[in-house]
């Protein structure tokens, strides 16, 4: 245990929120707000991955590694996104996920 | 109790009760100010984990730049109030959130995660690979003190990390680009002059059309109108 706390705590507020992340994924009216839920779920997953790494395998880099890559496919990941609800936003003066349906068949 | 148990208890108190916040409120302001709050205890685990390198690329990345990029996204497009929570899909989302929280609960508890791990546990069929990590199985072994030199040469070495690394850096070129090119601004003179020129050439095309056969026009017309529209 390190200080006094088990690895089973981090994995446990990981799993909560993860799946806060999840549900405002799928549950909010609006793009950015989708967009957040992702970023909740990235953040429990790199509480995990360090969580493992310093647990289990203090002396290698890859759990550093795996978060610092997160990290970079996060950034990138809101950016483009952010981009492409201010231009959905532009052409259809709406970003609520559920109109968005110009691709549905 | 010790200390970092009480710190480690707030923590999750803040992250995750801002964390409900960003995805219940309605006002999308207050939601990106809640995930500011979230990401920051996020960033207390991480001192507690002892990588205070993420701890500030922490607050550098998600901090600084990632929820600046929320609340300009959220101004720009004028959504900030009377957002409705929830969609109408939102008790299955529920329902689905809640079933992989106990299924995860199950898995992680601390029959299976508690350190001193058994030599050789056996969890679903499957031996654990982590039961094998080299020394001493059970015991909490200290990060060595070149643990963020060893991090460093890792990213930066082709035999590792270092392909990876360069791709990434390709990955962010392409979307900052990307982002560019998907979000520019363009004129309302420079739509007007392109809506002019695709009307023009429709009319052009339907007169073609017209002149080659003059039975068969009205259905070439409609299927090349048929066309253009989709």
């Amino acid at each position: 245990m390190l200080n006094g706390i088990p690895l089973y705590w981090y994995l446990i507020v990981a799993a909560a929120m993860f799946c806060i992340g999840l549900y405002g994924a799928l549950a909010r009216t609006n793009a950015i707000a989708v967009l957040m839920g992702v970023e909740l779920m990235l953040n429990a997953v790199n509480i995990n991955l360090l969580a493992f790494w310093r647990y289990l395998t203090p002396e290698s880099p890859a759990g550093l590694a795996f978060a610092a890559f997160v990290f970079i496919v996060a950034a990138a990941e809101a950016a483009v996104g952010l981009a492409l609800i201010i231009s959905v936003y532009r052409n259809m003066n709406s970003i609520d996920p559920e109109k968005l349906d110009l691709m549905k068949l | 109790m010790t200390v970092a148990q009480i710190v480690f208890i707030l923590l999750s108190v803040v992250g995750l009760g801002a964390a409900l916040l960003v995805v219940t409120t309605r006002n999308l302001f207050h939601a990106a100010l809640y995930l500011i709050a979230s990401f920051f205890a996020v960033s207390g685990f991480y001192i507690l984990l002892e990588a205070g390198f993420f701890a500030a690329a922490q607050f550098l990345v998600y901090i600084g730049a990632i929820s600046i990029l929320f609340i300009f996204a959220t101004m720009l497009t004028r959504t900030v109030r009377g957002m409705v929570p929830r969609n109408s899909q939102w008790q299955a989302a529920l329902f689905v959130s809640v079933i992989l929280f106990v299924a995860m609960l199950l898995i992680f508890s601390p029959a299976n995660f508690s350190l001193p791990f058994g030599q050789g546990r056996t969890f679903g069929g499957a031996e654990w690979q982590f039961a094998e990590v080299p020394n001493k199985p059970g015991v909490l072994r200290d990060v060595p003190a070149s643990s963020i030199n060893d991090f460093g040469r890792a990213l930066v070495d082709l035999n590792q990390y270092g392909i990876a690394l360069l791709l990434s850096g390709l990955l962010l070129l392409i979307g900052m680009v990307g982002a560019i090119w998907v979000a520019r601004e363009r004129k309302p003179r420079e739509i007007l002059a392109e809506r002019a020129r695709m009307a023009a050439e429709e009319a052009e095309e339907r007169a073609k059309a017209a002149a080659k056969a003059p039975e068969v026009s009205v259905a070439h017309a409609a299927v090349a109108h048929d066309a253009h529209h989709h």
